[in-house]
């Protein structure tokens, strides 16, 4: 864990809510993973509060503002120079809504995908070999958004033999989890999620990977028939069941 | 508000699914093989331009369209409420009884059929006209009826007409081809919509069965019930709007037939008298209805008004993808017809019709010609509704949480996972 650097400035890893509170694990495998590539880095802990993302996709403009407000006092208070996050929610939050909010925001935002990504070229890490064919479900604010489509797949490619789905980068079909849709009609989310997985399954591909907590979390609960893997996951090894970084 | 459950929506349209999704599978190869993605994006940034340049300038460009048109000899009529629009309809149509009619989203947005109900109109789109046999709504503005099958369409046909018709789509056309020639050629009055209007004087209609170009020249009196949004300035963009429409409305590079319409039929051959009424229609009425599309131009919703009704936007849509017609107003689907229903409807039915079914994934504006971002004008639609207290109790729980808590799921119990993902 790095320390409070006032000078050169802080590297950030924000997870976000649904990871921090829900997805713990991936947040545990990211910390693990960051520390391998060796980069220093900070967490709120405690103090971290919601980017403000599902505030403003609620309409509730006000309170997503305030929440805006007060991230940045957080983030300049510790020096933040740079946030690394694993959820493309807040990943879009910071790195479009936030300049459009805040005149002087000055914070570099990178998706973890972009880190690894980085990582994996310089040699400092790599992904487990799966040895099979596995799919890639490009998550709504990550690619359609933020047009990252490559970094995730270029992590994938170490990993297996990458399948695309039909509906893939800029067509990509959401998971149906967004927005808050899968808290204000499960049902509906549900019943996209499943429409999503049969475009899965069609591919023949063993094995579903995403790079969002949300689209994780609803399509693996809607999952039978293929196995869905947040990419985190990729650097485990699951069957001693002890997350053994690889 | 009254909490909405999907169940059985979802329940109800799953053989709609299973009938649809490898059509507009085929439509996407179709339109693919058309244009490729740079292709494409230098057409959208060309429509678009189109359409802001017209919607920028509408007031300008609508009233030259009033004087062009009218100066050729159409009868330019302006509604301003739907009550309006059927009023005037009425007054043209008189004492006749029959109508013929065909596919169009503003003719549905007045609901004329409820309207007239003393009069007979006869559906002349093929969809439409399958459509009105089941007492439907259409579930798609390009495809109304594509979620039918050829055996429930005979079987329909054969309670109707007490006829067999074999299950097959050439039967079927062949059929309703033969019936409604005959009502075509007995028809004094013809209603249809419009695609495009060029300032400079034309109204294009497109189609691909012919009904159009037989409404528009068979009866005498043709009515155009169309709005001003359609309105840009000059002929070669209408073309461009109508190969939009067409491409991304259902795969093809350019409709089977494309009515320019620039003034009732005439002729001068005799004596060099202009004469109308020649072989085709001898009385045209155009009716440009607002019903709140001025409201809608004024307001922070003006991009809507960059629709072509091409239907692109709910292709790919994954909410109207599992609940199709329940999502949106009945005269048109999906986001934008939510957000049509907030302006000419109420708040209330904004939020029935899916105000917040939308998963803001931004597909509809990849799919879109005119790139209109549905999913920030479904934002907007939401910060109006939740000033007056509309919305899910999902969210009103989540804004205490975080108002309280600091983030959407509340207390943090580190045993426990939350019921509710109410992110992001």
């Amino acid at each position: 864990m790095g320390i409070l650097n006032f000078f050169g400035g802080n590297v950030l890893y924000y997870p976000g809510c649904l990871t921090k509170i829900v997805a713990k694990d991936l947040e545990e495998n990211y910390k693990k993973i960051l520390n391998k590539i060796g980069i220093d880095f900070i967490m709120l802990k405690d103090l971290e509060v919601c980017c403000g993302n599902p505030v403003l996709n609620s309409g509730h403009e006000k309170e997503a503002r305030e929440l805006v407000e007060k991230n940045f006092k957080l983030f300049k208070e510790r020096a933040v120079k740079k946030i690394i996050t694993n959820c493309p929610a807040c990943f879009h939050m910071f790195k479009s809504n936030y300049p459009r909010f805040i005149k002087n925001w000055d914070i570099k935002v990178e998706h973890i995908t972009q880190t690894i990504a980085k990582a994996i070229k310089d040699g400092k890490i790599n992904p487990k070999n799966f040895n099979h064919d596995i799919t890639y479900h490009d998550p709504c604010h990550l690619g359609r958004y933020e047009k990252i489509y490559e970094e995730p797949r270029e992590i994938i490619k170490k990993s297996g033999n990458l399948k695309e789905m039909k509906l893939t980068k800029n067509y990509s079909f959401c998971c149906g989890g967004g927005s808050g849709v899968k808290s204000n009609y499960p049902e509906l989310a549900n019943s996209i999620a499943k429409e999503r997985i049969k475009m899965a399954k069609e591919t023949n591909a063993k094995m579903l990977c995403t790079s969002c907590p949300m689209c994780y979390l609803n399509l693996k609960e809607n999952s039978k028939e293929i196995d869905v893997k947040e990419i985190s996951q990729f650097f485990f090894d699951e069957k001693n069941n002890k997350q053994k970084l690889k | 508000m009254k909490k909405i459950n999907l169940q059985n929506d979802i329940k109800n349209n799953e053989n709609t699914q299973k009938t649809i999704i490898p059509i507009i599978y085929s439509y996407k190869e179709k339109r693919d093989k058309l244009l490729n993605e740079e292709q494409k994006e230098k057409f959208c940034e060309e429509l678009r331009k189109i359409k802001e340049k017209s919607i920028n300038n509408i007031v300008k460009l609508k009233k030259e369209t009033i004087k062009n048109l009218s100066n050729q000899g159409i009868n330019v009529i302006e509604a301003q409420t739907v009550k309006d629009a059927i009023n005037i309809i009425k007054k043209i149509i008189g004492k006749e009884k029959t109508i013929i009619k065909s596919k169009s989203n503003t003719i549905t947005e007045i609901n004329l059929e409820n309207a007239l109900k003393n009069k007979k109109i006869i559906e002349t789109d093929l969809g439409d006209f399958i459509i009105q046999l089941f007492k439907e709504k259409g579930i798609h503005p390009v495809l109304p009826s594509f979620h039918l099958t050829p055996k429930e369409i005979s079987k329909k046909i054969k309670e109707k007409f007490n006829i067999n018709i074999n299950p097959n789509p050439k039967e079927i056309v062949c059929f309703v081809r033969n019936i409604l020639r005959e009502k075509i050629f007995n028809a004094k009055i013809g209603i249809t919509g419009a695609n495009v209007i060029s300032s400079d004087g034309s109204i294009f209609i497109l189609e691909n069965e012919g009904n159009i170009s037989l409404i528009s020249r068979i009866p005498e009196k043709h009515i155009i019930l169309t709005s001003f949004d359609k309105i840009v300035e000059t002929r070669e963009e209408a073309l461009k709007i109508i190969r939009a429409s067409s491409i991304f409305g259902t795969g093809q590079d350019y409709p089977v037939y494309v009515n320019i319409i620039s003034g009732p039929s005439k002729t001068a051959d005799i004596e060099n008298e202009i004469i109308s009424g020649a072989q085709g229609a001898k009385e045209v009425y155009l009716i440009l209805l607002d019903n709140k599309r001025t409201t809608i131009l004024n307001s922070k919703f003006k991009e809507l008004l960059y629709c072509i009704n091409c239907g692109a936007c709910l292709n790919f849509c994954p909410v109207y993808h599992q609940i199709f017609s329940r999502y949106g107003a009945k005269y048109f689907p999906g986001a934008k017809g939510v957000i049509s229903s907030f302006f000419k409807e109420s708040e209330k039915d904004a939020f029935n019709n899916g105000a917040f079914f939308c998963t803001t994934c931004q597909q509809c504006k990849e799919n879109c010609p005119m790139k209109i971002n549905l999913s920030d004008l479904i934002r907007d639609l939401r910060k109006e509704l939740v000033k007056q207290q509309i919305e899910p109790s999902s969210i009103t729980e989540m804004i205490d949480n975080v108002k309280k808590f600091g983030n959407p799921f509340g207390k943090i119990d580190t045993n426990k996972k939350p019921d509710k993902l109410y992110c992001c």
